[in-house]
Parts: C-alpha cells; structure tokens; sequence
C-alpha cells in the first residue's frame, strides 16, 4: 500500500506542473463522473431498458420459440469458454504452477460479478434470472476444464476443434431459422442484439476467406485475376457501406436469377459481407508484404507447389503480422451494422428508435443510446480481447518462452 | 578426400553421371539488366563445385536457374536428365531433388527446427509423419543441433539456423545441393561449424554446387572452381591451378583481391 501511494505520488506529482495538471484534469473527471452519477442515479429512468429488455435483445421473435434461442445462447457459452480456456491458459500447466494469468482470472471474475448483478439491476423475472446465471456458470466451467485438460489433447484433435466454430454457426442458423422439424420463424421477426451479432458475425466469417482470396488474386501473376482484384478492391473502398446497402437492396434482385434473390436480412448481409472483403484483402496484403520473399523461395526450393508453399509458409506469417488490423475491420463491421436501421432492419438501433418512438417512452433518447453504447463496448472489448489472446498464442517467441 | 579435377568441363556423355548440365544460359531481369550472358558449366555426380566471382557478377543468379527460382531466356539447362522447360511439373520435379540452402537461412519462423525438417517430406513426399520424424532428428544430430528440436528458429544463433536449414534440404534427400554463400550472413566464429557440416558432405560424395568466398574450403574439398564475372565463366580450374596459376588475367585480379 505504501509502494501504491509512492508510486502514485511519483507518477501525478513530479513537479509542480505536473501536481497541477493532475489537479485539473482530477477535478474535470470529479465533476464529469458526479454528473454522470447524478443523471444514471437520479434522473435517468431505466423502466426504459427493463420494459424492452426482450426486445433489446430479440426483436419480435415468438416467444414459445424463444427457448430455441437459449439454447443457443448456451452453446454459445460453452463455445466461448473452450475458445477461452485453449487461448489463455498455459499451454503447459504441469511446467508451470500458474494456469492462468492473473488478469484473466480477474476477467473472469468480473464476468461473474456481471452475470450476478446485471439481470438483478434490469429487474428481470426470477427465472430468465436463474437461466442467465446457469449460462454464465456453463461459460465458467468449460473455460476451467479446457484449461486444465485442453494442452493435453491430442494434436489432431487440437487442430480440429477450431472447426467446431462454423458448424456451431450453422446449427445456429438451424436453430434461430427453423428447419429440420423446428417451425421456421421469419427473418421479420428477428432483431435487436441477436440480428446484430447475426449480421456481424455472418459478414466476419464469410468475408475473412473472401478478403484473403482478394489479396492473393491481387499479388497474381494472371493479369485478369490481378487487375479484377484491385477493381473490385478499389471500387468497394470508394463507395459509402450505406449506398452498398441501398445498391444491395435494389439490385441483388436483378443480379441473381428469378427467385434467387434472398431476404432482405441476408441481401444486407451479403452487402457487409462484401464490403469487409475489400478492406479485410488489404489488411491480408500488408501482412503478405511482411513476409521475406525468402520464405516463397525456401518453400518452393523444397518441391512445394505453390498452394502449399501459401498454406503452410506464407499466410500462416502473414495472417499472424495483419491480426491485430483484420480485428480492427471486424470492430468497425459489428458498429457498421447500425446502418442496417437505415434500410429498416430491427437491429439494435432499428430497435431502439422504435422504442423511442413509442409515446410510452417519450423523451427517454438517453437511457436507450446509453444502454447501445455499452453493448456494442461489450461487444467490441470481447473481440479485441480475445483477438490479443490469439496473438500471443500464435506468437512463436512467447509460445518458445513458456513451451 | 583427394579430389578428382578435370581442367575443363567434362563432355557430355550421356553417361547418366552427368547431374548439371548448363549451354549458353543467357538471362534478363525483367528490367532490362543482362545478368547472365551465356554461361556454360557441367556437374558431374559427386563433384564439388565451388563457384567464385565478385559481387553482382551473377553467381546467385547462375545458381538460382537450376532450380528455376529464376528464369532464362536463352540456352538449355538439364538437372538429372530433366530439360528445365516452362512445365510445372518438370519444375516441381526437379526442385524435389535438388536442395537449396540460403545465405539468410530462409528457415520457417513460425515452426519448431523439427517441424521445418518435416514440413515438405510429409507435404510433397507423402511420407508417413512418424518415418520422417525419426530421420529428421538422426539429421539434426548429425549437424549437432538435436537438443534444439523442439525451438523455434528465432532462439537459435546464426551457424545453428544454417545447420538446421542444410539439415532440411537433406531431409528431402536431394541428389544435388545448391549453397548460395552459406556462411556470408555469419558472425566469424560460426562459420567453421557451418563449414565442417559441408565438408562432412563433400566426403559422402553429395553433389554440390557452393557458391562462396571460402578459399580454404575451395581448396580442400573443390573438385572444380569457378570463376565468375560480369554475368560470364571467365575460368574453369582445378583449385591448386585456380589458386596458383590461372589462366585467365580477370580470375588472376579477382586472386589478388581476396587472398
Ligand atoms: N531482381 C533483379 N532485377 C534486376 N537486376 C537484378 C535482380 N537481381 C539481381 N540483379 C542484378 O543482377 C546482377 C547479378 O546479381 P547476383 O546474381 O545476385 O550477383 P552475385 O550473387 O554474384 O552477387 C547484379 O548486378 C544485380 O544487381
Ligand atoms: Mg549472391
């Protein structure tokens, strides 16, 4: 406590300059964060929230239908928990005492405490209170048992969960759509969170291989190949995501065969889809350039065909160097997704300006663009974490020093 | 390990023994530079040779077209009885059997010293993981380097990564090594283990091709050498004429220059 209090003072009042912007800056954030307080304490009125909470959260979906979408949640939990529990646990636990670094174990306190007090804060009914806590308890176990059994696995099996992730998106295809002997529910009736994280997460999964087939057709040899690449490449980036969404709406239509065209929830996420390629390739391409030419000719100097030589030598480098700039393409695609309200889809801000406009909820704008922000900073904070963890699991000096 | 020297290339003789065979290899970059201007040079099985030259005269380019890193534009180049053509398949072919170490080591960082071993017998030969494994750590352990196994490249020094990057092209047993000045990118100390590494391959009759500035090396284990200059073969010699008594005025300016 001592050392803090030193250490504190060393940091904030070096000198007299410092002491006093210290002060000032002390005094700004004193005076913010009261008035904050005074307008989520006092003034605010979360009913707002509590009322819509489903709505936040679901849109319209039927709600004998709803459990289908607990389920989900909850495999989604345990996904999340193995995801977790692979990437920051040590991948030795028996050379080290430790299993996980402290900041994770505080994480996954904080997440606890969450889990606790959210639902009780919202007012929620005592049992989507119960399922809540059940679901966060799943996500807790399964990250301690992939920690503490996943290093054993075996390699093959390793190699394979990570596969595990798409056919979880699928089933959940399955289970928020309908089908195979579950009634379908319309995409009219999905919305809020859910449509959001659908949406976001369609575009980031499909449009990850297309941006790297657009950044490898981009450095060919074929010149149709290269020069179509940097077309579409430069085209997308040029156009504004809300007129490739209008464009999107109107023409997919005309584009595809009689029939063909799909539902307006999926002509929006193709769009988004699309248009994260065109980014996304340019990330992959400084990532390419990053890796020595070297690299190329080694591989190819052992008799690999140049497919191999990609698979195993060069994008595997390549995909580690442009992580951390394709993340930032996947956080701006999930906050992109707003625009989608802009062609009347209910995601969350569709969602929110219907509340808003309900006379019940007059005039409480605040509470309702207060409650987005913190879900989409929810939102973006799990995939910048996570995107963290995975650069150091890949990054072969750290994995060296604890291997 | 006396060495065989024929003072001018051998003929062809269709002999099967003939591993290398170079006629009036001419090569232009892409912008326009003559880098290659008709090389000859013939390699029989189990020589040594040993290719000198001053920087820039075309040393890592020559070598580079045998394995069709690089292209040529004229002449003909057959490696173990394959024409190099612009097939993809003759290409694949040949590079299977001819093995290539680096000046910069061009190791994978991004995999254990093991895996980098393993990594193209398994993919292009086809070869069970366990077979090549076992071979791939009898190799490390003959360049001295089997303890390292399990690290990744970027914790090894400068003459370990080269060991491990001459002991994967033998893992793909290759019936002709290319060295592309091997011990250039070296801290001085590091070169005699790298050297010793080659020089334990020269006694095993491997057929080399080593480009490097290594007089000592040349002399002791050279079955011919080289010398280049502004993209030409200026001589052909067995190393006691080379170094003693070329015949040639530019191979006797390049001497004075480095000894
Ligand atoms: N990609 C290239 N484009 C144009 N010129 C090149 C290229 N690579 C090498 N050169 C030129 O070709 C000549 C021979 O190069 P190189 O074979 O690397 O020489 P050495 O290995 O003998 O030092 C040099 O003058 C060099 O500048
Ligand atoms: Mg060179």
């Amino acid at each position: 406590m001592d050392t803090l209090l030193r250490r504190l003072r060393h940091e904030l009042f070096a000198s007299k300059v410092d002491g006093l912007i210290t002060l000032v800056l002390l005094g700004l954030i004193g005076a913010g964060g009261a008035g904050f307080l005074r307008w989520a304490l006092g003034q605010a009125q979360w009913a707002v929230v509590r009322a819509n909470s489903t709505l936040f959260a679901l849109g319209r979906y039927p709600i004998e239908q709803q459990w289908r979408l607990w389920l989900l949640t909850a495999l989604l939990a345990v996904a999340t928990g193995i995801t977790w529990g692979m990437l920051r646990s040590h991948p030795r636990p028996d050379r080290v005492g430790v299993l996980w670094p402290r900041n994770d174990r505080i994480a996954a306190v904080l997440l606890a405490l969450l889990a606790l007090g959210l639902p009780l804060a919202l007012g929620l009914s005592g049992a989507v209170q119960l399922r809540w806590w059940g679901i966060t308890a799943l996500l807790l176990l399964w990250r301690w048992l992939a920690g503490r059994f996943g290093p054993g696995l075996p390699p093959l099996l390793k190699r394979l969960l990570p596969l595990g992730l798409p056919l979880l998106y699928l089933l959940g295809m399955v289970l928020i759509h309908g089908g195979l002997g579950l009634s379908p529910v319309s995409s009219s009736e999905w919305g809020g969170l859910m449509l959001t994280l659908l949406e976001a997460s369609f575009a980031i999964l499909l449009c990850f291989p297309l941006g790297v087939l657009l950044a490898l057709g981009r450095r060919s040899e074929l010149p149709l190949l290269r020069w179509g690449s940097v077309l579409y490449i430069e085209f997308i980036r040029g156009a504004p995501l809300i007129t490739l969404l209008f464009l999107g709406q109107n023409m997919l239509g005309f584009l595809l065969p009689g029939g063909m065209a799909p539902e307006r929830v999926w002509r929006a996420a193709w769009v988004l889809t699309l248009f994260a390629a065109a980014y996304l390739a340019e990330a992959v391409r400084s990532g390419l350039a990053a890796v020595p030419r070297g690299q190329l000719e080694a591989a190819r100097s052992l008799g690999m065909s140049l497919p191999q030589a990609f698979a195993s030598v060069v994008l595997p480098q390549a995909l580690r160097v442009a992580l951390p700039s394709m993340v930032g393409q996947f956080i701006s695609l999930l906050q992109d997704t707003t625009l989608l309200s802009l062609i009347g889809l209910m995601e969350l801000l569709g969602t929110a300006r219907t509340v808003m406009a309900n006379p019940a909820f007059l005039g409480r704008n605040a509470e309702v663009y207060f409650t987005l922000a913190v879900l989409f900073w929810c939102c973006c904070a799990a995939l910048g974490l996570g995107s963290r963890a995975l650069e150091r699991r890949l990054d072969p000096a750290a994995l060296a020093r604890s291997g | 390990m006396s060495p065989t020297s024929s003072r001018s290339p051998a003929p062809t003789t269709g002999s099967g023994d003939l591993m290398i065979e170079a006629r009036g290899v001419e090569k232009w970059y892409p912008n326009g530079f003559h880098a290659l201007r008709g090389c000859d040079l013939t390699v029989q099985r189990g020589e040594v040779v040993v290719i000198m030259g001053p920087s820039g005269s075309g040393k890592s380019t020559f070598i580079r077209t045998f394995n069709a890193l690089e292209d040529f534009q004229k002449g003909s180049i057959t490696v173990d009885g394959i024409a190099l053509t612009n097939d993809l398949r003759q290409i694949d072919a040949i590079r299977r059997e001819v093995g290539m170490v680096f000046q910069q080591f061009n190791l994978f960082p991004h995999l254990t010293v093991l895996d980098n071993l393993c990594l193209a017998p398994v993919l292009v030969r086809k070869r069970p993981k366990a077979e090549v494994k076992e071979q791939a750590m009898a190799l490390l352990r003959r360049v001295g380097i089997a303890e390292q196994a399990s690290k990744f490249p970027g914790q090894l020094s400068g003459g370990q990564q080269q060991r491990v990057a001459i002991a994967r092209a033998l893992c793909m047993e290759p019936r002709i090594l290319l060295f592309d000045e091997p011990t250039s990118a070296l801290d001085p100390e590091m070169v005699r283990e790298v050297l010793d590494v080659m020089l334990s391959l020269a006694a095993e009759h491997i057929t080399m091709v080593v480009v490097t500035h290594e007089v000592k090396f040349a002399r002791q284990v050279a079955s011919r050498v080289v010398l280049m200059a502004e993209g030409e073969v200026v001589e052909v010699a067995d190393p006691e004429t080379f170094f003693t008594n070329p015949s040639q005025e530019r191979s006797r300016r390049f001497l004075d220059q480095i000894l």
